[in-house]
């Protein structure tokens, strides 16, 4: 456990699906060394199998009594997709223009299907997904190697390259599958929630660029800031899959404004939900049903008196209101615990713990 | 070798004790065995002997795939050969494995076949076998059949690791890029790590405890070498030391835990010297065991049929017997706290935790001292605990 907890919440109802994130994050982070197939961002369109494919059916995550539930390695070939490259320099001798491999898999591959009957029924919506720092993270518990650590000043997960022997247990233990083996290197990598830039008072680089405004940053504890208000104050951002017991820090404000139904003449019919209620509940578990009345209730007082601090906040009128990073607390931290000030990299995380003697098992080596 | 089988078979029908090497000589050569490939002659010198493997069970890992290509596992038959130049120690191992499996960078599930050699730096006690235990460290020579692997912390030399069609080389620069590249891979996965104890497998790297190691696959039969000098930081190899083996099947997805291990095992550098005291085996009366077995350990631990406990109360013993060494049994029903084997879930089953650290560290098994049994009874348990293993693979 940590002793702060930095959580994000993404509002689905602004979510266009532009991939953004995706772009910001795979061009800092991914986009080499093994990492080519690896999206620590995806955005995907739901319903749908997403990425890696059926990720939600491949086990991992706790069961009631706490213990780790089996799960599966995703591979490169059936459920990633092999990441496929042009033979531009083919063109010029008259060749055509094809990938290197049958493509068979790959993020995004079924975008904007959705499900239903155009145009009565027929829905879908985006779920931009990052790893989701969780509180109990299946990933950490399931490492043999106690390569996977929570860092104790903002309770991010990260993997200690230095300790990691690619054993891809952790892939098995993340229901969400945000956790990847870098084949190349023989380790497992996953998202940073860019630490060093929010060691800077920075906000991760999908949050960042995000254009819908959809990404709020901050702790959970701070309680002047948006995330805090959205999770705790008002309970509209809710984790995903909570059924899979890992606590996870990633929120989500539910989609709730999508269109009516149409009947047979299409006709609107009135009261009915386009995206199904049980779809919602299996995603973001029993309190969707809350969230989305406080929403409904609070969108309706906006109308009728023009005040509502819960829309003013889903609104999002300031940047800097969204990303609440306490600029100084990593310095102070840093100082409370006698490291130099400016530490724009986690140690552990570059140079792992390495000795050639040993002397693990002092404290909090092996909490 | 036909005869050799025949008294094998017979002598496990009449359930007597098998003829696996509780300790191996090492032949003594001449020859510089630094430079000694898998290939030399010198091997043919060597006696063979043989010892078993045995899947180690104590901790479910959670992958499902793995769990299922295991279902049906069985022990297997290291053929082993030793030799000593007085300065270095060579073994050869080999194994039958009908499929070989390597590590590629191509794919996310492929896993590599591998062996290891352990080393104890203690030689009044012997260290939990498999990952050491506090103040019993081991030292430990891991070799993986992987493609070429490159290291994200040593070289820093990100540029050469970029995906080649991200560059604006053509023809020759190109080819010279791709060249570069695939210079910085090491084709050969081999490691030394030392270790104190579950979840503290620490590669060492520099260079304090050197290697040669080799591995060749032929005909559905490993062949692993490993070479390194009897005197190192960590080690000195006299006499008679404690060794143990370990080796991987990438078919059956195995890595880390899961894998074939064997017991300590002696390794005699010459005829003279005395046979290690640690290794000897209880003797006792295994049906006796048996009954104490059910009456004080039945109700926390699982073995073999007996499955009285929920899973995950107590490591499971169901093949104890083949990899634990009597001398580790008997101080683990005296002192349980003397090796504490951590659950493979760090915050999983909170009521019934293994073991409890104080704020040093210091980790209590919760698992109660056995200290008032009789030296009989104890006997008799370790006796029967040493039944505890699957068949041996034909």
């Amino acid at each position: 456990m940590s002793q702060r907890q930095l959580a994000m919440v993404m509002d689905l109802n602004k979510c266009i699906g532009c991939q953004t994130c995706t772009v910001s994050c795979k061009t800092q982070w991914t986009n080499r060394n093994g990492r080519e197939y690896m999206y620590w961002n995806n955005v995907e369109t739901y319903p749908g199998e997403g990425y890696p494919k059926k990720w939600q059916e491949l086990g991992g995550g706790f069961d009631e009594a706490g213990d780790l539930k089996a799960g599966v390695v995703p591979s490169l070939q059936g459920e990633y997709g092999v990441p496929w490259d042009y033979n531009h320099e083919e063109l010029a001798n008259g060749a055509q223009l094809k990938p290197h491999v049958d493509p068979k898999w790959g993020p995004n591959w079924d975008e904007d299907e959705g499900a239903g009957d155009f145009p009565n029924d027929n829905y879908f919506f985006y779920i931009p997904r990052i790893c989701n720092h969780c509180t109990n993270p299946g990933c950490l518990s399931a490492c043999p190697r106690d390569a996977i650590f929570k860092r104790d000043q903002d309770g991010v997960v990260l993997v200690d390259l230095d300790r990691c022997q690619g054993y891809r247990y952790c892939i098995a233990g993340c229901p969400y599958k945000k956790i990847y083996f870098n084949p190349r290197i023989s380790k497992s990598e996953k998202c940073i929630l860019c630490f060093p830039r929010i060691e800077k008072g920075l906000p991760p680089a999908c949050a960042q660029q995000c254009v819908g405004r959809i990404r709020f940053v901050g702790f959970l504890d701070d309680e002047e800031g948006q995330v805090y208000k959205l999770v705790k104050k008002f309970k509209v951002a809710l984790p995903l899959r909570p059924d899979y017991g890992t606590e996870s820090n990633v929120y989500y404000v539910p989609p709730t404004e999508a269109p009516p139904k149409f009947d047979a003449n299409g006709k609107i019919i009135e009261g009915s939900e386009r995206i199904p209620p049980e779809v919602l509940e299996k995603l973001f578990g029993k309190e969707v049903h809350e969230a989305a009345r406080t929403l409904r209730a609070e969108m309706k007082k906006r109308k009728e008196t023009g005040e509502s601090e819960l829309m003013d906040l889903l609104i999002a009128y300031k940047h800097e209101d969204m990303f609440r990073l306490d600029n100084n607390y990593y310095a102070e931290y840093a100082k409370s615990k006698g490291m130099p000030v400016i530490k724009p990299v986690d140690e552990r995380y570059l140079s792992g713990k390495y000795t050639s003697k040993m002397k693990f098992f002092t404290k909090g080596a092996n909490a | 070798m036909k005869t050799l089988k025949t008294i094998i078979v017979l002598m496990s029908l009449l359930g007597l004790t098998s003829l696996m090497a509780q300790s191996l000589n090492a032949l003594y050569v001449k020859e510089d065995l630094s430079k000694v490939s898998l290939t030399s002659n010198v091997w043919q010198k060597a006696k063979e002997q043989s010892v078993e493997v045995y899947p180690q069970t104590t901790i479910e890992m959670n992958d499902a795939e793995l769990i299922k290509a295991n279902e049906a596992n069985l022990a297997k038959v290291l053929h082993v050969k030793t030799l000593s130049d007085g300065k270095s120690v060579a073994f050869l191992l080999q194994w039958n494995d009908k499929t070989k499996s390597l590590q590629t960078v191509q794919s996310t599930t492929d896993y590599s076949d591998g062996f290891a050699v352990q080393f104890s730096t203690v030689n009044d006690k012997l260290p939990y076998i498999g990952m050491g235990s506090v103040d019993r460290a081991v030292i430990v020579h891991l070799q993986k059949a992987t493609g070429k692997v490159y290291e994200p912390n040593n070289g820093g030399d990100v540029y050469h690791q970029v995906n080649a069609s991200n560059q604006n080389a053509f023809a020759k620069e190109l080819t010279s890029y791709k060249n570069e590249v695939a210079k910085q891979g090491n084709g050969d996965y081999q490691r030394a790590f030392i270790a104190e104890g579950f979840r503290s497998l620490t590669q060492i790297r520099d260079n304090s405890e050197p290697s040669l190691m080799e591995m060749k696959y032929d005909k559905g039969v490993w062949s692993a070498l490993l070479v390194r000098p009897l005197k190192s930081e960590h080690l000195n190899l006299q006499g008679s030391f404690p060794v143990a083996f370990a080796i991987w099947d990438g078919e059956k997805k195995n890595r880390d835990g899961a894998k074939l291990l064997s017991a300590w095992v002696g390794v005699s550098l010459d005829a003279n010297a005395k046979a290690l005291a640690l290794l000897d085996e209880a003797k006792g009366d295994a049906s006796n065991g048996e009954k104490l077995m059910m009456e004080n350990c039945s109700a926390c631990h699982q073995y073999k049929s007996v499955k009285n406990a929920p899973n995950y109360m107590a490591p499971n013993l169901s093949n104890i017997g083949g990899y634990a060494n009597a001398s580790y049994l008997k101080e683990s029903i005296m002192e349980p706290s003397a090796v504490v084997v951590p659950g493979y879930n760090l915050n999983a089953h909170k009521n019934f935790l293994w073991y409890t650290s104080d704020d040093k560290g210091v980790r209590t098994s919760t698992m109660p001292p056995f200290a008032h049994l009789d030296e009989k009874s104890v006997n008799d348990l370790v006796a029967f605990m040493k039944t505890l293993k699957v068949e041996v693979e034909k």
